[in-house]
């Protein structure tokens, strides 16, 4: 309930983005309009990575802690602590923010850090994560063995050229 | 400057020894001059230049002062004031490197100036005239009132219902697209604009959309203003400084109908200003509070004035008092002729009524 707000908020952005999409098409013709489809744009609560496939976060499952103070809040209290806790209660995961000066950031930066935990935890070896940081092992590798590659075939080209030049001078 | 020992002045020494000791602890042997400021505004402080003073070091520096001082939040205050003295948001966002390198004299002086005016209970916001709200950082500036983390939500509640509301619009069809154009740039009026966070975040989101906002002190216009050519949406917002308890027609031939009106307009009730923290009660400005016996003065002229200005099925979305939402709705039920419908309470972060949406009928 206290965070349905937010939620509400990051739904409406999903709803927001299929809405430029028709809003750009309505602009272009009337007629597009009337052909175009409700595309739903998968809205992935950016992280700096922007994985696609991370684990669908439910508010229900949160349990957030923000300190106020003990005082009433609202313009009663001017205090400068904006730590953001979330607990996802299933897996008993816990998340703490207070990356900015902003409750409304933290509190989404607290949920996309949530979502890579989960995304580990769920899946392990099969997470984005760990996807992302076997392919850029891989990568690694690959550019070994073409350097290595690379770096051979130079030197049997050497070796022909040197052949080549006794022969030549063989033949004086 | 650093050799110079000035006599003569009133110093606490008591705490400067209590500091220095601490200081000892983490420092290799430096030596200590001891200068009283002739340039701080309180002569009873002492000012330790310190020969290897780091970020690091200060920060914990200033927390202990501010502990022994009964400053609210020494260890936050400290640490914002010091990384907005190196370049940062937040302690976190600088390097460890940052933290730990040794201190120019022109830093250590303006950190000393700065915690120097959070010794007298100014809040962090005023002393480094900054903050952010959602994703914008505004100047701040004394006494124009500070805006809370609770405001933030208010925005992400406007923001979702009209987001709402335009789904709706287009789902319904083609012939209420004209209708639908307009919504997608809403048009807003903010009474109590502040340094204007609110109206600023809005136009933010909606890049075709235009504001009107309203604040009865010229400081908060000024501040709105200025904040508002930071983030480069002047051109799309009107300020108007005006009291909406005693200019409300003035208001209404300015600014024609909105689809919108948001406010978090003063609702404190005035016998709770005495209980205030110092931060508020000796520097923010009281009438940005106080609203009156029941809190509700300035709430009850917003809703008087919403059916001159709302478009019809145009929405206010107030903050307000825990206390408010069923006063609110007890208040409405005895004026029909408002055409105001309650729409909904909605709850802020810490779990309490904070916010109400109503809507013209």
């Amino acid at each position: 309930m206290t965070s349905s707000i937010l939620y509400n908020f990051v739904l409406s952005l999903a709803r927001a983005q299929a809405l430029s999409v028709r809003q750009w098409n309505l602009s272009s013709s009337a007629k597009t309009f009337l052909e175009v489809e409700h595309t739903c744009l998968l809205m992935p609560i950016a992280g700096k990575k922007g994985f696609p496939d991370l684990p669908v976060v439910v508010e229900d499952e949160l349990d957030e802690q923000f300190v106020r103070g003990r005082g009433p809040g609202g313009q009663a209290t001017n205090k400068t602590s904006n730590c953001v806790v979330l607990k996802h209660i299933p897996s008993g995961i816990v998340v703490k923010c207070h990356q900015t000066r902003s409750v409304d950031q933290n509190r989404k930066i607290a949920r996309t850090i949530l979502q890579e935990k989960l995304d580990v935890h769920y899946k392990g070896e099969n997470s984005e994560i760990m996807k992302q940081k076997q392919e850029q092992q891989w990568k690694k590798q690959e550019k070994k063995r073409k350097a290595k590659d690379n770096l051979e075939r130079k030197r049997q080209f050497k070796d022909i050229l040197e052949v080549s030049s006794d022969v030549t001078e063989v033949k004086k | 400057m650093q050799g110079k020992i000035f006599f003569g002045c009133r110093v606490s020494l008591v705490s400067c020894f209590r500091a220095q000791s601490r200081c000892h602890n983490r420092s290799d042997r430096a030596t200590f001059h001891w200068a009283a400021s002739l340039t701080a505004p309180n002569k009873n402080l002492c000012r330790l230049v310190h020969e290897t003073m780091t970020g690091a070091n200060c920060v914990t520096h200033w927390q202990r002062i501010f502990e022994q001082n009964g400053i609210s939040e020494p260890q936050y205050s400290s640490e914002h004031i010091i990384s907005h003295v190196l370049g940062g948001k937040t302690i976190h966002s600088l390097a460890e490197k940052a933290l730990t390198r040794p201190l120019t004299v022109e830093q250590k002086q303006m950190i000393w100036n700065l915690c120097s005016k959070r010794l007298q209970h100014v809040p962090v916001q005023y002393v480094i005239e900054e903050w952010d709200f959602r994703d914008l950082t505004l100047k701040i500036k004394p006494p124009v009132f500070i805006p809370r983390p609770e405001t933030e939500e208010l925005v992400s509640l406007v923001l979702s219902e009209l987001a709402e509301e335009e789904d709706v619009l287009f789902s319904v069809g083609k012939t209420r697209w004209q209708n639908s154009q307009q919504a997608a740039h809403p048009l807003f009026l903010e009474i109590g604009c502040g340094s204007g966070a609110i109206v600023l975040s809005l136009l933010h989101f909606f890049k075709q959309s235009r504001a009107v906002a309203v604040d009865k002190s010229p400081e908060a216009v000024e501040l709105t203003r200025q904040n508002a050519e930071r983030l480069c949406v002047q051109h799309r917002l009107q300020e108007l400084q005006l009291d909406v308890l005693s200019d409300s027609q003035k208001l209404t031939r300015i600014c024609g109908l909105v689809d919108v009106i948001v406010s978090n307009p003063p609702y404190l009730f005035h016998e709770d200003m005495s209980g205030l923290m110092p931060e508020i009660l000796k520097h923010e400005d009281h009438d940005a509070l106080d609203g009156g016996a029941d809190g509700l003065d300035v709430i009850k002229a917003v809703l008087q004035l919403a059916p001159t200005v709302l478009k019809d099925h145009g929405k206010v979305f107030l903050e307000v008092d825990p206390r408010h939402p069923e006063m609110i709705q007890n208040w409405l039920q005895e004026r029909a002729s408002l055409r105001l419908t309650y729409r909904a309470t909605h709850w802020d972060i810490c779990g309490k009524p904070r916010f109400c949406v109503l809507q013209r009928s």
